[in-house]
Parts: C-alpha cells; structure tokens; sequence
C-alpha cells in the first residue's frame, strides 16, 4: 500500500505491522471498487441533483503560483465569441478601476515569441480553456496532492535540529 | 474483515495523517523564506498525459512529490500555454484512492470469479495469472489469450506488449483503445498515401488562410491547437474558420462560417466539394496529373456488426469492403457529378449559400487551407471514406504538403501515433506501418527480435471489439488490459462487454493506477505507476516524438506496464507457448524463458545500467540491470530507419522538446512528401508520395452510404457521445482532481430547449437515455456549452456512474473496425 | 384659413336638428370608448410577444437568444416578453417608440434583416437604438421591475452588492451601462465604452 513508505519513513513499527495486517486482510466487494461509481455495472445509480455555480466571489488559493485561478462567480451568459469577450470587460487593464477585478495576468499580453502587447494577446482570447467556475458538487474522492510550502517549511524544520 | 472502499482509503488515512504529524509546522515558523537554498524545486520537462497535442509541460518535484507543473516555454508546440487539464497535472497522481497492492478476487483465501477483491502479493498475483495463461494456451491455443492496450502506454511499453504477445505468445489478439479512436485515420493513410500519418505539421497553423473542422470540437478537445488557430484567426483579418459539425459546441464561437449538418451526410458534402471543384475548373491538373491516380471503392461494405446481424447479411460486400479498381478522371468527374449544391443541401439541411462558400475556400488557388478532424470522420461507419474523401479535395486543388495547406487528422490519445501506430500494437501490424499478412513484414520483425521464423502468425488477431465478442462466445479467455477503462470506453457493454468480462470462462486481468469501472468487471487488478513515476516517451500528431524521465516514486506496490510486462515474461519458458515442431528446429531457443528470449537478446539489454543518467530514478533500469528503455527503443528505432520512420537517437530525445520525424542526418522533418522539405522525396519531383510503389496518392470514388441505425417513430433522437474539455476520456484522472471535478461533476444530456419542452422536459430533470441495447439515467441540460439541434442529443462519456455506452451501437467502419460513438437511435423518457 | 375655422366652428355651434342632445352626448362618448378602447386594443395586441416573433426576424434570432437567459427562465418563473423591455410603459413613450418599430416592420417587409447573415450585419445598428434609449430614459424598462429602492444587497453577489450599492446609487452609471446583452447576443463590441 502506500502507507508502506511512509510508516517506514517515520518508523512507527508496531503501528505499522498492525495496520498492515488488518490491510492485508481486508477484501472489498466489486460494487464498492470504483470509488467514482459505487455501484454494480449493471445497475444505474440516480444522478445527483445539478448544482449551482460558487458564485461567491472569493478568491480559492492556488495550488501552486502558475496555476490558471478558478472562476469565482457565475459566467452564465457570458458571451465569449469572435464579437465579444464578456471576460475582459472587467478583467482587461482599462477596465479593472471601474470593476475593481484582478487584471489578467502579464502573461496574456504576450504572444507566442514572448512579445508584449497592447491588447490581450489573441492565443490567450478563449479564458475558458484554462479557468472555468466551481460547481457546489460533494467531492467523490480527496486528494492528496501536499503544498510545496509545506515541504518547504517542514524542510526548514528538520535543518534547524 | 470486510471493508468498502471509502472505509479501506480510511484506513491508510490515518497512517497518513500519522506520517503528515512529522511534517507538522512549528508556530514560529517564518511566513517567508527567502534562502533559495531551502525553496528550491526541481524543474523537468515531461509531454502533458492528456490529448495528442502533446505539449510539453514543465513538472517541479520535491522530497519525492510533484508539486507544480506549467506549459513548457520551449516546447513548439505550446509556448508555455497548458489548457485547464494541463495546468493541473500535477494532481492527478494523488488521488487519494490510487491501487496500491495487487488484488484478486478470492472467497476463503482461493480465486473465485465471483469473490470478494482481496490484496495479494506481486508473486501470488504472476502466478495464478501465468496458471491461467498456460492452461488455456495449452487448451485452445494462442488464439484465445489476448491483450487490450493503449495510446496511452508509453513507446517501449507498446513495443514491450507486442513483443510478448506476437512473438512470445505467438497471438496477434492484441489492439489498443486507439482502435475507437484513430483506427479510420490510419486506414484513411495508408489507402490514399500507403503510409501512416500526416504530412503537415502544427507550422501549418500560422500559415493557412483558411481552417476547416470536420466534426472536430478542437475548442475542447484540443485546446492548445484552438489557440493557434484562434491566434491566427485574430491577428489575420482574412483569415477565415469554418466549423461543421452535428451540433454547435464551442469551436462555432470562432466560425466564421458556421455550418450544422444533418448526421452521415458529411460524405455528400464532401463529395459535393470535390464536385464543385470540378464543376468550377479548379482543379489542379499540373498537381493531379502528375502526382495522383483515380480509384473507385467498393460499395455497401456493411457495418461491421456481428455477421448475424441483418444488416450484414443485407450488404454485398463485407467481404471485399476495401478493395477498389483503377479508373479516370473523367469517370471519378461523372462519380461525384450527382452532388450537387442542390441535392447536397436537401439533404444536409445546409443552405445552398453555406455549401458553396465552404466550397470557394477550398477551390480558391490563392488560399490555403488547412482541414482538421478527429472523432467526427474517425468514429464513424465510413471513417475510412471520410478520410479518403477529404484527401480528394485536397489532392484535386494540389492543397497539401505546403505550409498552410494541410489535411490535418488530429490524434486523440497523447501516444495514439508515438506507440499505438508507430509501434504497431494493433491486431495485424507490426511496426513502422508493416502488417502481419505480409511475408516478407512477418519475415523482417521476426529477423530484428531474433526469433524463430514462423512465429508471427499470419492472420490478424481480434481488434477491439471482436475482442469483447469473442470474450463473451467464450474465444478468448485470457485477458489483459493496461492503461484504458475499456468497460466505460468500449460500445455496447451491455450486451458485449459487460458480458465478456464476466463469463465464468475468462480470467480478466486490469492494470491501472485508479479503481474503475473496468477494473470493477476484472479479476485481477494490478496497481500501476503512471506518468512521471517512470521514463517515458510518446509521439503526438505531427510526427512529434517526446521523452521524460522518471521523477518521483509510485505509491505501494505500484509498477509500470513495462515492468509488468516483463516479469511476466519470465514466467514462461519457449517450451509451454511455441510449437514442437519450431523448437525442434531451433534448439538454441530450448528451455528459455520468453524474458530471454525477447528482452535478454543483445539489443535490449545491450545498454548497462551505468548509461542512465544517475540524475533521475529509473526502476526498471535498477529492478532488471540494463538501461531497458533505451534497448527497447532502440532495437524499436531499427524498424523505421532508412524506410522513412526514421527516429533520432535515443540521447537526443532526453535533450530536445520533442523531434519530428522522419529525422534524417540529425534534421527534423516539418512537411512530407515535398522537395526540399522531406529528404525521401526524389530531387526533381516536387511531390513524391513514396508510400506508393508509383509515388502517386489517390483519389477515391466513395458514394455516401447511410448510417447503421437512424432515428425512427420510436427511438426519435440521434445520440451522439463525446468529451468535454475538463475531463480526459473516462474521467479516471481528472474526476480525482478537485478543481475539474468541480468545473463538470456529472454527465449530463445535452438537448434542445424545444425537444424539452415536447416531452415535458425542464433543465435539470431526470431522464432516461434509451436506446435497443441499454439505457442510463441522466439530467436535462438545455443551457450548456453544446447545443444541440432539434432531433440530437448529446452526452459525455467521461463519467463512472453515467455508462452512456450501454447505449450506444457496436457498429464500425468495416475497413477499421472503429466504431461510430456519434450515431445511433435513443429516445429520452422522463423519469 | 380664418374664414375656413369660422364656418366650421359654425356647424359644431349649431344645434343639432335630427338627434336629441343626450343621444349624441351618449353617442359621442359610447362612440369614442369604442373608438380608444379599439386603438388600445390594437395596441395592446401589438404589445404581446406573440405579435413580437410572428415575423421570423425575430423568432429565430432575438427569441433564441433570450431562451436560454434568465430573462425567460430563472427559479422563480417570473419572466420578461419583449414589449416588458423594448415597449415604454408610459403611454406617449409607447407611442413614440411604436412609431420607431414600424421602421422594423419595414425592414420584415424590405427584407434588410431577412437572413441571419443581414441580421447580423445589422445587429449593432439596432442594439445601439436599445442602449441609446435606455441610456436616456435612465433605463426606465429595467426599473419597471428592477426597483434600485427595494434592492436588499445582501442578497446580491459582493459583486453586484458593490457595484449597485456604489455606481448605481450614485446615479453614475445606469442599468445598461453594465447590463448590455443580458437577453441576447452581443453584436461586434469593438470601441463600445466598458468593453
């Protein structure tokens, strides 16, 4: 299992050689297998009730700096087309005193040499091939994904004894 | 002691909060920490694991984790751009559910095909695995083992597979997921060009005046090309986007010619074009007369259904469906003189104006257009047809091969071209474009391996979906599937696969990272590492060949399809799969195990451990003491090289972003077929289609033929399946990264507000999916991103618990035996 | 000119001869409620939506759109037709506003906008009157329904409760400065202030 590394690692011996027996041992019947399922095959589970868009305007931290951030609100609606980019409306640079959004990152002023330019650059044009709303969905399954600062600072840590 | 899965991740959360304790911050930690020393991370390039664009992305690790990955500022392909999957990549190996140990179905400690999933041990797993390998390669013979692989194995992961299934086991029954996905397309090639792939490349994108999707959504599925193309169309004002399609989706928001056609009839428009080419005088006689030849194909080839189906037995020609006969021009100018703007617009419901401009972009000499299609013309019963076709009005205005002017089929898969069509892992190739019924092909892999002659068998294993036939007649009873999620992905698994994975007969065996449906059905999972967790290499869709190296560990017990693959091996010895009469005359063979024979044979084990790069992990390369991925790739690389597959260097790879090939004298290849531009072609020709003995590509007369099952009175609505740009195919990663789960959780049916409304309908109903084979339950969208003309529905496939392909048809292409995912007959029932 | 309203300022003076004063008191007013009732109905069956996309201008482009909006469907099924928005409610707004729309019957009947491709073409001409009428009249058909006074911000986004509670109440901006293609697509925004 993946608990192998990390009981070694931290060598919680006994704690180990018991959840490891109890592991082992444990066996999980088909229908309980895909975690994104949770049914027989040959069974169709209800589908859940459609949510509704966060539409709470608050910032969800990146998991990391080059992350492209979530949509914060609605863009039901949004016309993003050869005519128009709803988006940049509030989010383009002459625009964000009046919004008062964030700006478009510097990277989308730039084309594909790394050239700046005036307006936003047309290869970043459709927003939502990178950043998309949040829906209230229930998580199937976490995610174990760790910080980088967080092994930074635990690193910082151990060099300090 | 029983446990269900959330109770079993459970479990392992709490040895993992137990480690995290040790990772617990001090109060008076700093919020800032400003030694670089400390913050440093470690940068290196990997393709993306999505879509056949192949982007390079820039992956930081620390302490044994990924923790960023980014759009790779050097790589021509994406200049630093990722689309919302690629951005989080990072995510995707830690889901918190990843397969860690084997597990067998068992009842008291024994294999039970109805058990209960039980963890065992790597050598308890080989071993009731290569007892049933051997029993029924004893009984029934090569013929009923197989293996379901993937454009989405690694190059030397596919070259590995083949190896040990074709000449190890001696079986061709092995074919990978890009059978549902690029199969038409290869066929496509290698009828008009005699060879596989295409001769452009992404440059085309900043040079055309002109694109034109075929039934492609590249807006979704292919979002970094949609850039370049939206790139392009915005900072040229002439530049002009036609987008046809079924249904509107998001690549119409930059059509300037939007274009919704009435299923199946993409054939009558594209017969129509070539008409009106001619029709118009614009056809390029210099070009065509010296560089094409005219054919006529074979007509009502069937549907590639079970041979009992009516429909198979109606049509005339199952049996000869890819033959054809050498004719005119002036007979191919009468052929296609039928489709006219008129009859064409009846029955496409295109206006005649639509048609005719669609049709000026391609005769106007002054522009160049570049045409772009995946699963809209692939996954389709005249896939191969639509491929041809194309190529018609390409080859007829000499618009090909020239920056700009480009028939592009895009690829889905990030390896569907790099290993499933390069390496050959289809049931009758072998690698760089040779097949298995021929010869001399047969006689030439079988000198590269060193192995006996005869080995090889001559006729075509099963492909995809024969393969869920034959599961389910009881043919096949030895199964196993690596990287892919067929029993979501596969059609029909109500009545095909389902079936087959569950006769009593069959032992199934699933490698994957994830729990998912497919391994549900299996009997035996084994838990893979995935990714960056091994070296790698893919190939994209402009002939684009990427490397990366191993940089973090798999968690558990966790292995590669490579090391799987070859520990098998070494489970068999020549003596239990190859023939009496083969060993008699090759006694040298004797007594050895297949892992020597196919891995420890001079070339694959030729490069020591010492030539890896002491830099990057590399378990194989530890676990079996030689550098295996560069023999395999190497002794892969003698295939293709000299006959226009040439492929650099192992080293380069590793160096470079990406290297077109052919590579020849350390140059890269951008456009084939062209003087100056391809080192194959003959100085003095200008063109040479050298995949043909005589140079020439060709020009198909097709007819359009009708689909397989069309609305009626009862089933009153097209279904049509796809993806939707956060997921990538069966949702197995990205339903486990939070961020893209949350951007589109569930399936849902894509409908039109009118068709709502006559059944009672409101968003966000639950409906009934129903087709003659199954039915899913889903919700009503009448607001979404696709939308859908009166009389079409459409639904993704990406989600677990929505199996749309309970509904849809088996029926294929006859040539490809790919099957169309995009039409058959459902009706939507309240519920 | 003086003479002529003379004599007929002399025949409405004269008395009547044949019909008794009541009768043509009476008669004059069932008359005229027959006359304006008639009027209002007619302009009142001119103001219904179904009127609106009888001509198929405008049932298959603007009435598309505004299907999928929240406009037409939203969670309490209170919904906008098309005379809520683009009609005055106020009785010589409406006929002024009638009058402009019988440019738009002219171009059903000439065929300027009989294509999508025409409408298209003309889609920023004829959102530009919408805004600039709005824009004058301080967006009085949003108001209708959308009333600043009874506004609750804290059942609005932050974003809209800052937006309203700021731009809008000072009167500095309108509904239509910010809300332009609510209903339906936008044409071709290049140089429309606030995009």
């Amino acid at each position: 299992m993946k608990t192998f590394k990390l009981v070694s690692a931290f060598s919680v011996l006994a704690f180990s050689t018991l959840m490891m027996t109890s592991v082992t041992a444990a066996s999980i019947p088909e229908d309980r297998i895909d975690t994104l399922r949770q049914a027989p095959i040959n069974v169709e589970p209800n589908p859940p009730a459609m949510q509704a868009v966060l539409n709470k305007d608050i910032k969800e931290m990146r998991n990391y700096p080059m992350q492209p951030p979530v949509i914060p609100h609605k863009i039901d609606g949004y016309q993003l087309d050869l005519k128009v980019n709803k988006c940049m409306s509030c989010h383009a640079r002459h625009r964000t005193g009046d919004s008062q959004a964030p700006m478009v990152s510097v990277t989308h002023y730039m084309d594909r040499d790394n050239n700046f330019l005036a307006e936003l650059s047309p290869r970043r044009y459709f927003c939502t091939q990178c950043h998309v709303p949040q829906l209230d969905a229930k998580l199937l399954v976490e995610n174990d994904f760790v910080d980088m600062d967080h092994l930074i600072k635990a690193n910082t840590e151990q060099n300090k004894h | 002691m029983n446990m269900n899965r959330r109770d079993f991740i459970k479990a392992n959360a709490v040895i993992a909060a137990a480690g995290a304790a040790g990772l617990a911050l001090p109060a008076s930690a700093s919020n800032l920490i400003t030694s670089s020393e400390q913050t440093k991370l470690e940068w290196n390039k990997a393709p993306c694991r999505f879509c056949g664009t192949g982007c390079s992305v820039i992956v930081a690790t620390r302490d044994g984790k990924v923790v960023a990955t980014h759009g790779d500022a050097n790589s021509e392909v994406n200049r630093g751009l990722n689309c919302i999957k690629g951005y989080f990549l990072s995510k995707i190996m830690y889901g918190s559910d990843r397969l860690t140990t084997p597990m067998l179905r068992m009842t008291d400690g024994k294999y039970d095909k109805h058990g209960e999933f039980t963890p065992i041990s790597w050598d308890s797993a080989f071993d009731i695995m290569a007892q049933k390998w051997k029993e029924t390669l004893k009984a029934k013979g090569p013929t009923a083992v197989g293996m379901f692989g993937s454009g989405q194995w690694t190059v030397w992961e596919g070259y590995a597979a083949v190896k040990l299934m074709k000449a190890g086991f001696g079986s061709n029954n092995i074919d990978p997921n890009a059978r549902h996905c690029m199969a038409s397309a290869v066929v496509g090639f290698m009828r008009t060009f005699g060879i596989d792939e295409p001769m452009g490349c992404y440059d085309d994108m900043e040079a055309a005046d002109a694109f034109v999707l075929w039934g492609s959504n590249m807006a979704e599925m292919h979002p970094i090309l949609w850039t370049r193309v939206t790139d392009r169309r915005l900072s040229a004002s002439h530049v002009k986007v036609a987008v046809l399609s079924t249904f509107e989706h998001r690549s119409f928001d930059l059509a300037d010619l939007p274009i919704v056609f009435t299923p199946q009839t993409d054939l009558a428009i594209l017969n129509f074009i070539a008409n009106y080419i001619i029709q118009n005088d614009k056809v390029n006689w210099d070009f065509v007369k010296k560089h094409v030849n005219f054919r006529q194909g074979t007509t009502d080839i069937g549907y590639g259904l079970r041979p009992t189906h009516p429909l198979e037995q109606k049509a005339k020609n199952v049996k000869t469906a890819g033959d054809s006969t050498p004719i005119d021009f002036d007979t191919f100018k009468a052929f296609v003189a039928e489709y006219t703007v008129e009859k064409v617009s009846k029955m496409s419901g295109v206006p005649e104006a639509k048609l005719i401009e669609l049709a000026k972009l391609y005769a106007d000499p002054e522009t160049k257009v570049t045409s772009f299609w995946t699963m809209g013309f692939n996954q389709h019963t005249r896939g191969v047809w639509c491929n041809n076709l194309i190529y018609n009005i390409h080859l007829l205005t000499g618009k090909i091969s020239t920056p700009g002017n480009s028939p592009f089929s895009l690829t889905g898969q990030p390896s569907a071209c790099g290993t499933a069509r390069e390496v050959g892992t289809f049931s009758h190739r072998l690698p760089a474009d040779m097949v298995v019924t021929n010869p001399e092909h047969r006689k030439h892999a079988e000198e590269i391996w060193k192995i006996p002659s005869g080995i090889i068998p001559p006729k075509p294993g099963y492909h995809a979906v024969e393969q869920n036939r034959r599961l389910k007649d009881g043919d096949l009873n030895c199964y196993w599937v690596q990287v892919n999620n067929n029993m979501q992905a596969g059609p029909n698994i109500n009545e095909e696969g389902l079936p087959g994975y569950r006769n009593p007969a069959n032992f199934i065996v699933v490698s994957d990272a994830y729990p998912t449906v497919t391994t549900q059905a299996a009997d035996l999972i084994l838990p893979t590492a995935m990714w960056v967790e091994k070296e790698g290499a893919y190939g994209n869709a402009e002939r684009r060949t990427q490397f990366w190296h191993q940089m973090v560990q798999a968690p558990g017990d966790s292995h590669s399809d490579l090391w799987q693959l070859m520990e098998f091996s070494k489970r068999f010895t020549t003596d239990e799969v190859w023939s009496k009469e083969v060993l008699a005359a090759n006694p040298q063979f004797k007594g050895k195990t297949l892992f020597e024979v196919l891995y420890k044979n001079g070339n694959v084990d030729k490069f020591p451990l010492a030539d890896t790069d002491p830099k990057y992990l590399n378990n194989e390369a530890k676990h079996f003491g030689f550098y295996v991925q560069k023999g395999l790739f190497e002794e892969y690389a003698t295939f293709g090289r000299g006959h226009g597959h040439d492929l650099a260097p192992f080293d380069a790879y590793h160096e470079a972003h990406g290297i077109r090939w052919p590579v020849v004298n350390g140059k890269e290849t951008k456009w084939r077929f062209r003087e100056g531009s391809d080192p194959y072609v003959k100085p003095g020709s200008g063109f040479e289609f050298y995949g043909k003995p005589d140079g020439r590509a060709v020009i198909y007369a097709l007819p359009f033929e009708p689909p397989a099952e069309s609305p009626d009175t009862e089933y009153d609505m097209w279904l049509s399946t796809g993806r939707v740009l956060e997921h990538w195919h069966s949702g197995s990663m990205t339903q486990r990264v939070p961020e893209l789960y949350r951007a589109f959780p569930d399936a849902v049916c894509f409908m039109h507000p009118e068709d709502a409304k006559k059944r009672g309908l409101r968003r966000g109903d639950e409906v009934r999916v129903v087709s003659r084979r199954g039915e899913i339950k889903t919700r009503v969208e009448t607001r979404g991103r696709n939308k859908p003309p009166v009389g079409l529905v459409f639904v993704p496939w990406f989600d677990a618990s929505q199996l749309i392909n309970k509904v849809t048809l088996d029926a294929t292409d006859p040539l490809s035996k790919q099957t169309d995912f995009k039409k058959c007959a459902v009706k939507i029932v309240k519920v | 000119m003086l003479d002529k309203l003379k004599k007929i300022w002399q025949v409405l003076n004269r008395p009547s001869v044949h019909y008794s004063l009541g009768f043509l008191t009476l008669g004059g007013f069932v008359a005229g409620v027959i006359f304006w009732g008639g009027f209002n109905t007619a302009l009142e069956a001119t103001n219904k939506e179904a009127f609106c996309i009888g001509c198929h201008e405008m049932e298959n482009n603007v009435y598309q759109e505004l299907q999928s909006t929240i406009h037409f469907t939203n969670r309490s099924g209170v919904r906008a037709t098309c005379p809520d928005c683009h009609v005055p409610h106020n009785w010589t707004d409406k006929i002024a506003r009638k009058m402009q729309a019988s440019k738009e019957v002219w171009g059903k009947v000439f065929g300027t906008i009989n294509t999508r491709e025409k409408f298209e073409n003309k889609r920023r001409e004829l959102a530009e009157h919408e805004w600039a009428r709005l824009k004058a009249n301080d967006s009085l058909e949003c108001r209708n329904c959308h009333n600043f006074t009874y506004m609750d911000f804290t059942r609005q986004s932050p974003r809209a409760a800052q937006m309203h509670s700021t731009s809008l109440a000072s009167g500095e901006k309108t509904c239509i400065d910010c809300h332009k293609g609510i209903a339906h697509h936008l044409p071709d925004m290049a140089g429309v202030e606030g995009f």
